[in-house]
């Protein structure tokens, strides 16, 4: 691998991060007890839905951006991570349609015995 | 401890044609093919719980969210331990990297320790195995992939621990590196495989004595692989790894968040929405 670059300014390090990374923890912890409370109260489904993926979604951005760094570094490093993700989230809307439609449903336990029965 | 004159830049490489360094862009193309490898395995899941076969399980008989929520919180902190760990280590602090390291590791394996309780319950309470239901099958196959995942983590993780007691000067050895690292994994082995699971059965009343007594030999043997990790982890002299070695931590690093963000879609897609 090649060498880290250097710059001539001696003596300094990059300001710490501690209490940042400490209270971006803190939320990602009060966002799961938020989405685990929710799934428990008597509100309209739909909205229960919407939440944990809005939810889930924030603290995935909190920690690939915070975390993983990708914040401070190039902007190449998000782009090539994006791309895996969105073929990924491609899949799987993909995947979920075709095997959402009529002919992609497994089959009744009778519509099954009488395939069989007919099929031989 | 090595020191250095000058500032490193942690996220840029002006070497690289990129300005990118090369480790942290290999590990960014490996996590973007691993989110398709986990696209996969979640949609189907998905696919056949929006299509339960006939005979399928029923998840929310058989899961216990309260141990899952409690699992799910232990791996974001350990996420906060990583980012730490890469925060020591970019100020060369080399003990804080240590302790650092150390904590996500025994947080890995608290994690796993609750998959192997949670496997086991599944199998010998409820009933459901990777071959009797459609759900087991798709179930297992998708939460295992990710617990091998963060077992290879823990591993990689040990190994970047041992290397830091790499002498400045000399060679420290093949055989002791192996030895240390052989008591580092045991440890971490008997923490996830015995003492986390013997935990949450006695925290669900099972007799404390009892499991003692039942799991004494892995335990015995745990004691003495962390008496040779104390050993190994005396203090000794100026050792070569250091502020320089930043970015194989951040490297590290990356894949350990990635799969606490993995986990993050998984808890939400495969335990949560049952309970709506």
């Amino acid at each position: 691998m090649s060498a880290p670059a250097t710059t001539a300014d001696a003596g300094h390090h990059e300001p710490s991060k501690f209490h940042f990374y400490i209270a971006i923890a803190m939320i990602l912890s009060v966002i799961t007890g938020v989405e685990v409370v929710l799934v428990y109260l008597p509100i309209a489904k739909w909205f229960v839905v919407t939440a944990l993926v809005v939810l889930s979604a924030v603290k995935f951005m909190f920690v690939i951006f915070f975390f993983m760094h990708l914040r401070w570094d190039k902007v190449f490093c998000t782009i090539l991570f994006f791309i895996g993700l969105v073929l990924a989230g491609g899949t799987m809307w993909a995947l979920l349609h075709l095997f959402g439609a009529d002919a992609g449903k497994p089959l009744s336990a009778a519509a099954l015995d009488f395939a069989r029965l007919t099929v031989g | 401890m090595s020191s250095h004159a000058a500032t490193i830049d942690h996220h840029h490489d002006a070497t690289t044609s990129t300005g990118i360094p090369n480790k942290k862009l290999l590990w960014w193309a490996f996590l973007a093919s691993d989110c398709m490898f986990f696209g996969a395995l979640i949609s189907t899941h998905l696919v056949y719980r929006l299509n339960p076969p006939p005979g399928n399980a029923i998840p929310t008989q058989v899961f216990n969210i309260e141990l899952t929520s409690f699992s799910t919180f232990i791996l974001l902190m350990s996420s906060l331990l990583m980012a730490l760990a890469v925060n020591a280590i970019q100020k060369g602090n080399i003990r804080s990297t240590r302790t650092m390291l150390l904590g996500t590791m025994f947080f890995g394996c608290i994690f796993l320790g609750g998959q192997v309780y949670e496997f086991a319950h599944f199998v010998a309470v409820k009933k459901m195995t990777l071959s009797n239901s459609i759900f087991g099958s798709t179930f297992y196959t998708l939460t295992g992939t990710h617990g091998t995942h963060v077992a290879i983590g823990v591993l990689l993780l040990g190994m970047m621990y041992v290397r830091t007691f790499k002498p400045a000067h000399g060679e420290s050895g093949l055989l002791r590196n192996f030895a240390h690292l052989a008591a580092v994994c045991t440890v971490m082995a008997v923490s996830f495989i015995w003492l986390v699971p013997s935990g949450i059965e006695a925290i669900y009343g099972a007799p404390v004595g009892e499991l003692l007594s039942h799991h004494a030999v892995p335990f015995g043997i745990g004691a003495v692989a962390l008496a040779v990790v104390f050993w190994f982890a005396r203090s000794g002299g100026e050792v070569e790894f250091g502020e320089k070695n930043a970015i194989d931590v951040e490297a590290i690093g990356l894949y350990w968040h990635f799969v606490d963000i993995v986990w993050i879609i998984i808890f939400t897609a495969v335990y949560l929405l049952e309970y709506l």
